[in-house]
Formats: structure tokens, C-alpha cells, sequence
């Protein structure tokens, strides 16, 4: 079980300090079956912290090279699969997941709800902590994979995976560009107000049955606020947001962090937590399309 | 995007096995001889004010152990009117308290597949739409569908619940779930089936290059000796062939920019339901993301079921 200190920096050094002494040991193996006309697909094997052994998706045009590549950076959900994306024509695209995710949970298999909570009382048991270190490990596996020779990265995500992706651009500069909707809230105050929708309603719960504990979990998610991390985003970011949301990214909680962030399109819907659906999908893809230099 | 003329213009290949009635009977047959042994765990943790949450379990086809969250209202003792929500491909099944606050207890079934329902079945995600579709008695989604089935069972098995009163809703898979249950299960009053999945696989397979019905093409392109006979199975778990068999007030919804289950299929799904229906497009929506379809599902059910709003 990883030791993790409350402070953001001493979290992150030693998340960093943890993942340099993991070999992250790449298997790729050809998927036959899933491989398309236009791109192959591999199935991806790389370990983490905590001994834990993580699976992405991984596909590689046919032709060409080298590429750019799109890593998507998985939401709060037990599955996290192939996904269709028109750019896997032209760009490396790599779907990874975290631990406790279908295909990453030998060791633990999360359960959602659940994965939000197990274990927050304190910052050396709550299991989320190591979904940190799976996104950053997922683009060192990317870096050191020697299948496909990378150009650019955009890292792309929702929910969780929005947080999860902007907290790795923040630890990784050679990230490009990041495409984050709906930032799940966690680590910030407006995570914790009472009567919002799950996920974030689970950390409602939470305090409703063990309201004596709600220091220890604030503490516990400190480290995780995407507030403390957004200044060191580099890359430019286009976030989007749902004017409705009270169950993952609060409207006033997505301004907050959209200032934060130094170079960021940020774009409202009049939606909920599915944020800017095909509006913001149109808007996406020609974003990404333009920042991995796809247009040619 | 799909217009509205290209909805009406389109047609399918699927037709109806002679054999769709009896192979459906038989499932049915077969599950009645299964003990339910339906169980609930109060769940204090997620339980509320206005919900009282519970963990259940019953049994379903090859006696399998299905999980649901079953959530109750907190105030009155009942009879409560009950939803039915069945799951899409790959979410998790939604804890839906909302509904307890309005007087209506809600069941959310995580069919075979779907943790934590996988510990004997497991194709995975991708994987499920194809696993054993050589064969309509391998199939996964016999025992899917079974699940969903059951969950009705499930439903009049529970003292509290009012079973004149039962409804069904999903979106994507459980948008077809909801069609096919609907036609399988007389007990079901009304539904709301939104963005339906599983419908004319044929065709959806060819009109989308996206999952899960690439799962699809990507069969006939590793098995092409076995394509026609896939496509056979698949008959007798189409949409479109129960849709005339249901007799209930059923609701479709569609998003035009649909990029995963193709407006044209749901549509041939929605021409065919055999009870009163209404249509619902969404221009500029895609996938599950309508903004407004939530609040009009909530809305329509509520209507139908006469519950106190929140």
C-alpha cells in the first residue's frame, strides 16, 4: 500500500519517487480480432505502483509514422474500452486504465460507487490515490513503448478522467495539448457539499454516516484538488462544463479552474454532467485535430 | 446528422424467425422453473432521508446471481409503484434515489457481465455483444435478457411494491433492454426506451464504424464462414422483432447525431411498437447526452405513474 504525506508536493515527489523505481515491464500483444483495415490493435500490459499490472488499449495506423499519439485517460467506471475515434486513422491512439479498472484488477477490483470512498479516512488507505500514479505511469508507458515512434500527446478525458489528465500534464511537459470535460471536483471544497448527485454524492454519504471524520477526509483529498495543480499545466487545455452539473464538475468550481489554468478554451453548456455533449464533441475533435497537427 | 426523411425512408433485412414466439416461451418456461430466491441487504450507507437503498440479489437463467440496487421510499409503507432501469453496455447500473423522493421505488438491475454480477460470466467489454452468437442458446444475451426478465420477477416478488404499478426505463442497451422486456413482460405498464441499442444489427453494423456494433463487423471479418449464421442468432434478439409485441405505452427517443446506435434503427424500432407510442428527437444531440432527455424521461414516467413530484 502506497504511504502517501498530505501535501501536494510531498504527494507527488513521492508518487514520482515510486513510480521511477517500477520497470513498467511493456507487453504489447496483437489483437487480431479488433485490428482494423486502417490501424492494429494491441492489447498493452505495464506495471504501476504497488506491484499492480494496468492494461490499455493501444492501435497504430497501418502506415506511416511517426505519429501522434491520443491517450485517454479513463473516467470513474469499471470499463474502459476500445472507443471508436476517427483520428485512430492517423494517430497512435492509447486507452489506458487505472488500477482496479476491468483488465487492471488482479490485486484489486474496484467497485463503483465505492472506489471514491474505500478507504479516505486517511491518505495512507484511500485506494483513488493510485489512480494518480496509473495516469502518470500511462504516459511513461507511452514514452518507452518502442512499437510506434510518437510526435505529439494530447491527453483527452471526462469526470475523473478530466482530473486525472490535467493533474499528468501538470507532472509531464512533453504533454501537448489536453481536452479535459467536466473535471470531477475532487480534492475541492465543492466536492463535499451536501445533496450533489453521484459519483460526487458518494462523498456525501460518506460524511452523513461519519461526519466526525470529515478533517481527516479533506486532508485525504488535498493533494488531489485540481486547483493546486492547474498552474503548472503547460499545454493548452479545452475544458468543458454543463451549466447544470451537481453531481461532477459544480459550474462555479469549473470557472475557478479554468482561471487556474494558464491556457485555457473553456467552453459552458447548457447541459449537466454530460457537459457540452455533440456541441462540445464537434468542438473537441477539430481542437485535437488542430493541436496533434492532423489537418494535413 | 440523420434527417427525419432519412429515418422514414430507411427499411431493414431483419424479419422474424417462425420460431421467435416458441423460442422466447421456452426461455420463459425455463426461468419460471428457477427459484427467484430474491434477497435484499439494507444498505445504511447510501440510504436517505426520502431513500431507503438496499443491495439485491435473485436468481436468473443457469441460476446465476444477479445484483440490482433496489431503492425504496423512506415515507409510507406502500404499495409502491416501481421503474424498472436496465443498463447500457458498459455503465454501471445508475443508484437512482431520485425516484424514492417522489413516492416510487426504483430497481436498477446489473445484468450478468456487469460487476458485481461477472463471477461466473465475464465476456467483457469489448466482448459481450458477440460472445457464443453462433448459436440463438449460447448467446449472451439470452441470459441478459433473462436477467431483465427476472428483475420484473424480482419486483412482484417484494410485498411493498404495487404490481399493477411496475414501469421500465434505460438509455443505449437499456434503451433496447427496455423494448425487449417490455414485449416479454405483459406486467410492465409503460416504458422510456432512450438512443435504443439492439436494434437492426445488420444494418447497424455497416452504418457505424464504432463499438460496440463493430464488435460485430469485426466477427464477420475474423469469421466470415460464420457471418450469416451470427446475423441469424441475432434475429431472435432484435428490437425490432419484439417491438410489435408490445402492447404497452412505450416511448422512443432519438438523437439525430446519434454516433453510436444509428437514428434510422430506432426509428424502425419505434414504427413497429404494437401500443401507443411517441417519438422524441433530439437535432443536435448525440449518444446519450441530450440535455434535456433526463428531465423528460423523469417527467413522461411520472406522469404515467401518477407520483407526487419531489
Amino acid at each position: 500500500m502506497t504511504s502517501t504525506p498530505s501535501s501536494p508536493a510531498a504527494f507527488w515527489e513521492q508518487t514520482e519517487a515510486q513510480l521511477a523505481e517500477t520497470d513498467p515491464n511493456i507487453a504489447l500483444e496483437h489483437d487480431a480480432f479488433y485490428s482494423q483495415p486502417e490501424w492494429d490493435v494491441y492489447r498493452m500490459r505495464y506495471d504501476t505502483t504497488d506491484g499492480h499490472r494496468l492494461f490499455a488499449w493501444f492501435s497504430v495506423p497501418k502506415s506511416g509514422g511517426p505519429f501522434p499519439a491520443l491517450v485517454r485517460i479513463p473516467d470513474y467506471a469499471s470499463v474502459h474500452d476500445i472507443i471508436y475515434t476517427p483520428l485512430r486513422h492517423r494517430a497512435v491512439v492509447m486507452n489506458a486504465t487505472h488500477r482496479g479498472q476491468r483488465n487492471s484488477d488482479a490485486l484489486m477490483q474496484a467497485t463503483y460507487p465505492g472506489l471514491l470512498t474505500e478507504g479516505i479516512d486517511h491518505p495512507h488507505t484511500y485506494a483513488l490515490l493510485g489512480a494518480y500514479a496509473d495516469a502518470l505511469r500511462a504516459l511513461d508507458a507511452l514514452a518507452t513503448q518502442n512499437l510506434a515512434q510518437i510526435s505529439t500527446v494530447a491527453l483527452t478525458g471526462a469526470g475523473l478522467g478530466a482530473a486525472l489528465a490535467l493533474a499528468a500534464a501538470a507532472r509531464r511537459p512533453n504533454v501537448a495539448a489536453v481536452a479535459a470535460d467536466t473535471p470531477m471536483a475532487l480534492g475541492h471544497p465543492a466536492a463535499l457539499q451536501p445533496g450533489l448527485g453521484y459519483p460526487l454524492g458518494e462523498l456525501g454519504d460518506y460524511l452523513r454516516a461519519y461526519p466526525e471524520r470529515r478533517e481527516a477526509v479533506t486532508e485525504t483529498l488535498s493533494p488531489l484538488n485540481p486547483l493546486r495543480t492547474a498552474p503548472s499545466v503547460s499545454a493548452p487545455v479545452l475544458m468543458s462544463a454543463g451549466r447544470f452539473d451537481r453531481s461532477l464538475c459544480p459550474l462555479p468550481f469549473a470557472e475557478e479552474l479554468a482561471v487556474a489554468l494558464p491556457n485555457c478554451d473553456f467552453r459552458v453548456y447548457d447541459g449537466a454532467a454530460e457537459g457540452g455533449g455533440h456541441e462540445h464533441a464537434v468542438v473537441r475533435g477539430a481542437w485535437l485535430t488542430e493541436k496533434l497537427d492532423l489537418n494535413a | 446528422m440523420a434527417t427525419q426523411a432519412d429515418l422514414v425512408s430507411f427499411t431493414t433485412r431483419v424479419s422474424c424467425p417462425d420460431e421467435f414466439d416458441s423460442f422466447w416461451d421456452n426461455v420463459l418456461a425455463e426461468l419460471a422453473t428457477i427459484p427467484l430466491d430474491a434477497r435484499i441487504g439494507h444498505d445504511p450507507f447510501r440510504s436517505t432521508d426520502s431513500a431507503k437503498v438496499y443491495q439485491a440479489t435473485y436468481r436468473s437463467l443457469d441460476e446465476l446471481e444477479i445484483f440490482a440496487w433496489y431503492s425504496v421510499p423512506a415515507v409510507g409503507d406502500g404499495p409502491f409503484p416501481a421503474v424498472l432501469i436496465l443498463p447500457g453496455y458498459k455503465s454501471e447500473p445508475a443508484l437512482r434515489r431520485d425516484w424514492a423522493a417522489k413516492g416510487v421505488a426504483s430497481l436498477a438491475v446489473a445484468v450478468r457481465g456487469k460487476l458485481p454480477s461477472s463471477s461466473t460470466f465475464n465476456p467483457g467489454y469489448p466482448g459481450l455483444l458477440t460472445h457464443g452468437v453462433e448459436d440463438r442458446d449460447t448467446y449472451g444475451y439470452k441470459g441478459v435478457i433473462s436477467d431483465c426478465v427476472r428483475g420484473v420477477d424480482f419486483l412482484l416478488s417484494r410485498p411493498e411494491i404495487d404490481p399493477a404499478r411496475i414501469y421500465c426505463c434505460g438509455s443505449s442497451q437499456g434503451g433496447g433492454l427496455t423494448l425487449i422486456t417490455s414485449a416479454l413482460r405483459p406486467e410492465i405498464k409503460a416504458g422510456v426506451s432512450g438512443y435504443p441499442f439492439l436494434c437492426c444489427f445488420p444494418e447497424s453494423m455497416r452504418m457505424l464504424r464504432s463499438y460496440p456494433y463493430d464488435e460485430l463487423s469485426c466477427y464477420a471479418r475474423a469469421y466470415p464462414d460464420r457471418a450469416e449464421q451470427m446475423l441469424e442468432t441475432l434475429r431472435y434478439f432484435d428490437a425490432v422483432n419484439f417491438a410489435p409485441r408490445i402492447k404497452c405505452p412505450m416511448v422512443v427517443g432519438i438523437a439525430m447525431e446519434d454516433e453510436v446506435c444509428p437514428p434510422e434503427t430506432s426509428y424502425a424500432a419505434y414504427r413497429l411498437l404494437g401500443g401507443q407510442r411517441e417519438l422524441w428527437l433530439f437535432p443536435n444531440s448525440g449518444h446519450g447526452n441530450a440535455h434535456e432527455y433526463p428531465a423528460r424521461e423523469a417527467s413522461w414516467l411520472q406522469q404515467r405513474i401518477g407520483a407526487t413530484p419531489a
